[in-house]
């Protein structure tokens, strides 16, 4: 074992961890706050993987901007701070599924791969993913900017009571 | 044999004006609206007269031909899907000639006569359109050269036949007997619809000559389930057992349309099928031994429970239920026996009908009434109507001279001659059933126009108009003169489709047969003038377990409700209750029917959208775990 | 070694503007209208955003008529120009223009069927008097202008990841679409979230499929992903989990059992003709998807994949005819009728033969037409409180307004297959085509399903023609010239391709060939 898979190990478990935690507590907060942890772990997975540009974009989107937002909206929804029960009900079946699926897929990836080696392709930096957009994936960039606009319109239209009026 | 059909020359290339007129004319009924009510019922008759006129140029046509094996009118290409090639395409040969005759002629009569019966009625126009179009669909069932085109007249007529039986339908039971019609209807036209693409799989084709060629190549497993499947169709639409309940509640619609849909034409469409289909049926000898079971089977539940009814059209609905076992029976029996189920099948066309219109008749003069306890010495105050009555009832129960006896008494011969044990059970049943036909067809008669009026208050019988007698008069002449006539030229006229048959009878004689027959006829006639000859109870008197049995159908309601309609619930509720709760409902739901009302008041509409996931998830679990077990196996 | 990098390095792929051209034209014109949204003065934006649109489909439409007889793939692999991708764009637009003549209609109700300010809290004094004053708003026109070039991308993607985003730009208008009901605002809105979350649910596991068939062939372009399907080292489980799990994210969309759940709710909260643009588009786009991952990158695998996806169309049109039966809400009954029909296209889909790709296409198109008709009927039987969508408030119509009620009975019939109605040609096709690839069991099951499901159409026709219209009995609203336009559009379409089917068959006959 090499430093590397140490690392992926450890970080995977902390992110399966956190993600449990999330999913289990009674608070609203703490479960967003797992969730920055499971996102940094994951993010740390992305750069022992050499993925540099990757790693600092999930920092940046998932933790800067996704769960704060989700905390605002925590705050400015008035949802109940403190520890609550219709966070935690015991749903069996959910939890069986949901952990039977999860547990399925980590079977198959590790019987699908066993002890081969796959080598890392090279570094995902900046410059690397910045001709791969611009070169293979032109149109699904291209057109990543629709859904942005796309999404940007929708977003006012059902969020802004002060337009459409006039 | 190599079946080949000629390309339509000369006039015969029109042959494709038989179904357009008649088309042509209830368009023009149903799209003008109001502004056809003065003279569309005249269109709608006269239409299917110069239909009727145009039937018979086609008939002479193929007589003065030599070859008459038929002749064939691609008109375009309707279907080209997945290597089929299916035609718009017609083919005119005896079968479909005479068929052509029945329909137009019969149907002609009748178009007349609903003129007269339907005049007080607001919505006649609409009425003589649904009928045109119903003449339409039963000219391109017959017409068809290839199955496909078979099952859109079908179908056609299935509609028509639904609309109108649902015709009056400010009467809930107009209503449910149009739905019990159309959904009985589909568990048949299912099977044929199946039997359709067995013959697509199997033979890569559906026109009649190319798969009754190929028939020789199937295995017999194949053309005994093709034969099945056929018969499913047939006895959706021709209402035999075990589908014939609906045929009895139709008799709600309109009487002009009992006579010519639930009569005379379209009930036999599921006999023509099988004449149609012959090759098929006599490639596969348990397909034939079902055909003929059935038909026994039918043809004595419908006597049986026509003996126990008090309503005028309900005993002649069993009647036709009944009637139409023996055609059963006779094209089951296969060989010459086919064409004696098709001169049946015309014969009782002809009196049928006439026995529907003057049923009709009497209704008419009688407020409508159809109790035949409540009727009683009409003879006197209606001349026509009971001298036709009296002749159909004569032709139906086989006298001789008339029709019924030339139909008939070849059928319960040839039951007879069938191989086997089988041929004496199926000829005891016949003979049976002729006796039963006569017994209660001769208690609808004697009630109905002998013995002392048992009327309701404020009755005025009355003759009908002529253009009501007319229609009668010509078909009771039509009940009289047909029999015979139809007995010495249909074999041989239909010889090119079904094929030379020598006929030996080895075991009994038709002198025999035609005694016995007789005497069972008497017997059952003269039981029943002698028990119903001073008329009999008004309300309906308690009754051993044979009958109360017989006047509760035999119970084929209830059968039809546990066999088909509470499966159908049970299956309805499990995927309601999955659907609407998903698989956390199920687990939640006893909870929540236990403890929360509010949680539900909360629900806008529906189940919780995490509850949705969650049935995806399930879903996606099974699908995944699916996948990996086909794949390992 | 900074500046000069494009110059040096890279190579910018091919792109054939030709063959792009008809989704191209669409996001232009949906940029455009967003514009016009920013600029023009508010009494103009209407009519301008309506021309702007048709004009833009129909320009999309010619671009498409252009370029047919293309086979090539373009776009450095990402996009497939050939029949089945032209014919579905065709369809898409096609489809499209007639329902966007539903969405532009205003006459009904002032202001069309779409709120003017959807942030407005629902129930409010404010909502209410929005409800019957206020017009409405016109973004709905870019945004359903997004969708359609999503859609037409998402027919034609060839590769995963160009799948995946073009499933996302069509399906993010929808959600909002869905939220923007005039009338009824809690339900829509209901919904719109029901839509959303769901569908990000789905496209989570059509990503993670994706990750899957990208393990097991190391390419997520369908021709690298056919060659690895053809011969590949790796195990094979994570191909077909992969499959699997792709096809849920396309199943869904496509709504079939038991991926349908959302369905029925959202078809009955969303804006009318809403509904009808993803029952007759985003169905055409999804099976369009469907048809290229199972026909281009999965080909030799079928006999593994059919019997799993075989039962899920059984389950499907069992679904879809039960369900029916037992439905009181005429949308939500429409809703499980397209879910039967999906299932009947899965039939055809899954022949993996030219014969069952031409009849999917054929049947979607098919649908799609009928369906449109069928919800531009519903957007005209209404009252005061907007459309009466329960079925007993159709009791009687027939009686009320006997033409609507001759199209409705005649739209009923063809989605029961009656012969001569489009319904009919379209389901024979596709049994036809599951006999020949010896499916037997599907078309048992088809048929028998069809027979269930003609039973809760004839109950609404019985409904309206066969009972006395009451006192509830809502009048059907004259429609303006655009419904009246696209409902006998609708309704001529799905006589016309039942009695003469085959000019189109032959056309989805000759365009059944996917590029590879």
């Amino acid at each position: 074992m090499t430093t590397a898979d140490l690392l992926l190990v450890a970080l995977g478990a902390v992110a399966v961890g956190a993600g449990v935690l999330v999913v289990s507590t009674r608070h609203i907060v703490r479960a967003g706050l797992w969730l920055v942890v499971n996102l940094l772990a994951v993010a740390g997975c992305y750069l022992v993987l050499a993925a540099e540009l990757v790693a600092w974009v999930q920092v940046l989107l998932y933790v800067g901007a996704v769960v704060v937002l989700l905390l605002f909206a925590v705050m400015l929804t008035r949802a109940p701070i403190g520890a609550s029960d219709d966070l935690d009900r015991p749903r069996w079946p959910g939890a069986l599924i949901g952990g039977g699926a999860g547990l399925g897929l980590a079977a198959l990836f590790v019987s699908g791969y066993r002890w081969s080696r796959v080598d890392l392709p090279s570094p995902g930096t900046a410059t690397a993913l910045g001709e791969q957009i611009f070169t293979a994936w032109v149109l699904p960039f291209e057109v990543v900017g629709v859904l942005l606009l796309a999404a940007l319109i929708g977003a006012i239209v059902v969020s802004r009571p002060d337009i459409g009026s006039r | 044999m190599e079946i080949e059909f000629a390309a339509a020359e000369g006039w015969l290339h029109n042959v494709w004006l038989l179904i357009a007129v008649p088309l042509v004319s209830a368009a023009i009924l149903l799209l003008l609206g109001k502004r056809a009510d003065k003279w569309g019922h005249w269109l709608g008759a006269g239409s299917v007269g110069v239909t009727f006129v145009l039937a018979l140029t086609f008939f002479f046509q193929l007589r003065g031909m030599d070859e008459r094996e038929g002749v064939e009118l691609s008109l375009f290409e309707y279907l080209p899907v997945a290597g089929l090639k299916v035609d718009f395409g017609l083919l005119y040969d005896p079968l479909a000639a005479i068929f052509t005759l029945l329909i137009t002629g019969v149907g002609f009569l009748i178009h007349v006569y609903a003129v007269g019966y339907m005049s007080h009625d607001p919505g006649r126009r609409r009425f003589f359109g649904f009928f045109n179009l119903f003449v339409a669909a039963m000219l391109l069932l017959v017409l068809g050269n290839n199955f496909v085109m078979l099952y859109i007249g079908w179908e056609g007529v299935g509609l028509a036949s639904y609309l109108l039986i649902s015709f009056y339908f400010d009467r809930p039971a107009a209503a449910t007997a149009g739905k019990k019609a159309f959904l009985i209807n589909r568990v048949g036209d299912a099977g044929f619809a199946i039997a359709i693409f067995l013959m697509f799989a199997t033979l890569g084709t559906t026109q009649y000559d190319e798969v009754f060629n190929g028939v020789g190549q199937l295995t017999g497993a194949t053309v005994t389930a093709m034969g099945l499947l056929l018969l499913l169709g047939a006895c959706g639409k021709s209402g035999q057992f075990p589908l014939h309940t609906w045929l009895p509640d139709a008799m709600e619609g309109p009487t002009p349309v009992s006579a010519l849909i639930h009569a005379a034409t379209m009930v036999t469409a599921g006999v023509y099928l099988i004449a149609r289909s012959h090759p098929v049926f006599d490639a596969s000898e348990t397909a034939q031994a079902v055909v003929v079971t059935i038909g026994a089977i039918t043809l004595l539940i419908g006597c049986i429970i026509g003996c126990a009814k008090d309503d005028i059209k309900r005993v002649l609905a069993y009647s036709t239920v009944s009637q139409i076992g023996y055609m059963f029976l006779a094209v089951g029996l296969g060989g010459a026996a086919y064409a004696l189920g098709l001169i049946h099948l015309l014969a009782h066309g002809f009196f049928k009908a006439g026995l529907f219109l003057g049923a009709g008749s009497v209704m008419h003069g009688m407020q409508d009434q159809t109790d035949i306890r409540r009727f009683g010495g009409l003879a006197k105050h209606m001349r026509i109507t009971w001298i036709t009555f009296l002749l159909g009832y004569l032709a139906i129960i086989g006298l001789p001279p008339l029709s019924g006896f030339f139909s008939k008494d070849p059928i319960i011969h040839s039951a007879f001659e069938r191989h086997g044990w089988s041929g004496w059970v199926l000829g005891s049943v016949a003979l049976i059933g002729a006796g039963l036909t006569a017994f209660y067809m001769t208690r609808l008669y004697v009630l109905t126009f002998h013995g002392k009026p048992r009327w309701t208050e404020g009755q005025h019988p009355h003759e009908s108009p002529p253009v009501m007698t007319i229609p009668l008069i010509l078909l009771a002449v039509g009940s009289v003169a047909a029999g015979g006539l139809m007995a010495t030229s249909v074999p041989g006229w239909l010889e090119p489709v079904l094929g030379e048959h020598e006929e030996h009878h080895a075991r009994l004689s038709e002198w025999t047969v035609t005694a016995m027959t007789m005497a069972v006829v008497i017997l059952g006639a003269g039981l029943g003038f002698a028990l119903f000859r001073r008329g009999t109870a008004l309300q309906e008197q308690p009754a051993g377990p044979l009958v109360t049995a017989a006047r509760r159908n035999l119970y084929f309601d209830t059968l039809n409700e546990v066999v088909f309609e509470l499966p159908g619930k049970l299956l309805t509720r499990a995927l309601v209750f999955l659907d609407n709760r998903g698989i956390d409902g199920v687990v939640n739901g006893l909870a929540a029917t236990v403890g929360g009302g509010s949680g539900r008041l909360r629900r806008a509409q529906t189940g919780f959208v995490r509850s949705y996931a969650l049935s995806i998830l399930g879903g996606a679990v099974l699908v995944v775990a699916a996948m990996m077990a086909v794949t390992l196996s | 070694m900074t500046t000069d990098i494009a110059a040096e390095t890279l190579k910018l792929p091919s792109l054939d503007y030709a063959a792009l051209a008809p989704m191209l034209i669409l996001f232009g014109v949906g940029c455009v209208g967003v514009l016009v949204e920013a600029i023009a003065p508010k009494k103009a934006r209407f009519p301008v955003q309506l021309v702007l649109a048709v004009l833009g489909i129909a320009a999309s439409l010619t671009a498409i008529v252009l370029a047919a007889g293309t086979e090539k793939v373009t776009a450095a692999g990402a996009v497939a120009v050939d029949g089945p991708g032209l014919f579905l764009q065709g369809s898409i637009a096609v489809l499209g223009l007639v329902a966007l003549l539903l969405i532009s209609e205003r006459s009904l109700e002032r202001g069309g069927a779409f709120v003017a300010q959807a942030a407005v809290t629902a129930n409010s004094e404010a909502d209410r008097d929005q409800a019957t004053r206020g017009s409405g708003a016109t973004e709905v026109y870019p945004l359903i202008i997004f969708s359609l070039g999503g859609m037409m991308l998402f027919a034609a993607a060839n590769d995963l990841l160009t799948m995946f985003v073009a499933l996302e730009v069509f399906s993010l208008p929808l959600y909002l679409l869905c939220a923007m009901a005039r009338r009824r605002r809690l339900l829509s809105q209901e919904a719109a979230l029901k839509y959303f979350l769901l569908g990000a649910f789905a496209s989570a596991f059509f990503l993670f499929g994706i990750a899957l068939v990208y393990g097991y062939a190391g390419r997520v372009d369908f021709a690298g992903i056919h060659a690895a399907v053809l011969d590949s080292p790796n195990d094979i489980a994570l191909l077909y989990i992969g499959l699997a799990m792709v096809a849920i994210g396309l199943l869904f969309k496509a709504a079939l059992a038991p991926f349908h759940v959302w369905t029925p709710d959202v078809y009955q909260g969303a804006p009318t003709p809403v509904t009808a643009l993803m029952a007759a588009c985003t169905k055409v786009a999804a099976f369009g998807g469907l048809l290229r991952v199972l026909y281009v990158a999965f080909e030799r695998s079928q006999w593994d994949y059919r019997p799993v996806l075989g039962a899920i169309a059984v389950l499907t049109m069992l679904v879809g005819a039960v369900l029916a039966v037992t439905q009181t809400d005429i949308k939500r009954l429409l809703a499980y009728s397209s879910i039967a029909n999906a299932g009947y296209v899965l039939v055809g889909v899954l022949a993996i033969s030219k014969a069952g790709l031409a009849s999917s296409l054929f049947y979607l198109v098919a649908y799609g037409f009928s369906v449109l008709a069928a919800f531009g009927i519903v957007t005209l039987v209404r009252d005061a409180d907007g459309e009466a969508t329960h079925l007993s408030r159709w009791a009687g119509l027939g009686r009320r307004s006997p033409l609507y009620a001759t199209l409705f009975t005649f739209l009923l019939l063809a989605f029961a297959g009656i012969p001569l109605t489009s319904g009919f040609t379209a389901k024979f096709g596709v049994f036809a085509a599951a006999i020949e690839a010896d499916q037997t069991w599907l078309v048992i099951a088809g048929v028998i399903t069809s027979a269930i499901i003609a039973f809760p159409y004839l109950r609404v026709v019985v409904m309206m023609w066969l009972s006395e219209p009451g006192e509830s009995t809502p009048a059907v609203s004259l429609p303006g010239a655009l419904t009246a336009a696209a409902v006998t559009i609708g309704a001529a379409a799905t006589l016309l391709l039942g009695i003469v089917p085959q000019p189109l068959l032959d056309m989805t006959e000759n365009a059944a060939h996917f590029v590879r």
